[in-house]
């Protein structure tokens, strides 16, 4: 019997600590099929003025990253036969729409994410991810790993 | 017809009194122009002009594009605005049957810029029209408020209906409601500002949706300089203030309500609380807050 689990990552130091956190767990690797995941969202106007050069580069970037996040949990005993990576290319408008629509097409026991520390103020303004998952997630566990 | 006919309006400063802007097929006379009547100054929006239709002497406003970018912090938080033509002509469109939107067409000049042609909504702005009400707390709240808040609801629904349809306000002030003066609807106006929150796309539109509220409830804002300054108005209530009191945005401005007007029920008030400093949970979606305001209606009936 396997646990379907969900890591959604990019490349931020909440993303990470998540990811450490759950790399230490005691879990037993042989019985955990894991997901990998990271989201490209909809570039902001913002993001489409760094160019195309930036732009282009953002799949082998992340592509990297999922890969180092891989490594990770083979050193911490994973079969990498059991570990797989997802990046999802197609344009969301949210980052949590595109992880709930994910959960929504695939099993998945828990899902992992990471929660960068916020005020009230950035919560209202920005938006939280994981709020977003707690409340749209259900018949799976949510992990939210904090971090400052 | 004498004047100056104007093809290309890439200058905004350059479009002025008398000149005649050419759009398509159409001529329209330059009367002027716009302006910003906001805490005590009044400013010329030279990129809206008032306009009369050479064919028909109806009197429009026309928006030039005017491509304005700027970061602003929203209660610290620092946020990327911008003016976008192109939403305000989506909006435009996507509503052009509805009656809480204001109504116009967007049309290019001979360069490619964006204009939007649009209809005068004749009326009050939000702001003014509560402020004129010179009527006691307790006349307003029973007499008047019950019928603000259900157009408020129907407006609110209006700005629901398009963000179903991935489009927002952009910003939702309380002088951005012309009260019509013929039917009485609330009607949106001036969608062409936009922000960048793409991990929560609505919420500046929830915020605006929040201070309207606020404002229609408390029959104006209250801060905290006026509530320590005025005790004859708000008695002591500078006793009983708490931090959580206020919005978790504009740090001045009291949210609690109810502290000052017992009579606000409960329901209704905590609707405004999670726009104050005590929320945990916000508003996420247009519908959370109407479907709120909709079941407080009862009581206020």
């Amino acid at each position: 019997m396997h646990n379907f689990i969900l890591i959604a990552l990019n490349d931020s130091v909440s993303a990470r600590a998540a990811l450490n956190f759950f790399a230490r767990l005691m879990m037993c690797p042989e019985n955990c099929r894991i997901t990998l995941l990271h989201v490209f969202r909809k570039p902001t106007a913002t993001e489409e003025l760094m160019g195309k050069k930036f732009a282009e580069e953002q799949p082998t970037r992340f592509k990297s990253m999922l890969e180092k996040a891989k490594d990770k949990l083979i050193e911490c005993g994973y079969d990498p036969h059991n570990i797989e990576m997802v990046m999802v290319t197609d344009p969301y408008p949210t980052i949590a729409e595109a992880i709930i629509d994910q959960c929504n097409k695939q099993h998945y026991d828990m899902v992992i994410i990471g929660r960068k520390k916020m005020t009230k103020a950035e919560e209202f303004v920005l938006g939280d991810v994981s709020v977003k998952l707690l409340r749209a997630l259900e018949q799976m566990g949510v992990l939210v790993v904090k971090s400052e | 017809m004498e004047g100056r006919v104007v093809t290309d309006t890439t200058d905004i400063f350059a479009v002025d009194y008398g000149d005649i802007l050419q759009v398509g097929e159409k001529f329209y006379r330059v009367r002027g122009h716009e302006r910003e009547a906001r805490f005590g100054m009044d400013e010329p929006k030279f990129w809206v002009k008032r306009v009369e239709d050479l064919e028909t002497g109806e009197k429009k406003i026309i928006k030039l594009s005017f491509l304005e970018e700027f970061e602003t912090e929203i209660g610290g938080v620092k946020i990327r605005c911008f003016r976008n033509p192109h939403k305000e002509a989506e909006v435009l469109e996507l509503m052009k049957d509805h009656p809480f939107f204001m109504h116009g067409t967007a049309q290019r000049d001979s360069k490619g810029n964006i204009l939007r042609i649009l209809d005068i909504v004749p009326g009050q702005n939000f702001f003014r029209y509560i402020h004129s009400l010179d009527i006691p707390y307790g006349k307003y709240f029973t007499d008047v408020l019950p019928d603000i808040l259900t157009r408020l609801a129907r407006a609110f629904e209006a700005i629901r209906l398009l963000h179903t349809n991935m489009l927002k306000h952009g910003d939702i002030r309380n002088d951005h409601i012309i009260v019509e003066r013929n039917t009485g609807n609330y009607v949106w106006i001036d969608f062409d500002y936009d922000y960048e929150a793409p991990e929560n796309p609505f919420g500046l539109d929830l915020f605006g949706m929040g201070n309207v509220l606020a404002h229609a409830v408390g029959k104006g804002f209250h801060t905290v300089h006026m509530i320590l300054q005025d005790p004859a108005t708000y008695g002591n209530l500078k006793d009983r203030l708490d931090t959580a009191d206020f919005s978790v945005i504009f740090k001045e401005r009291f949210i609690n309500l109810q502290k000052l007007y017992p009579e606000i029920p409960k329901p209704l008030n905590d609707i405004l609380m999670h726009f104050s400093r005590r929320a945990n949970v916000f508003y996420e979606y247009a519908g959370e807050m109407i479907e709120d305001l909709n079941r407080c209606m009862c009581l206020l009936q």
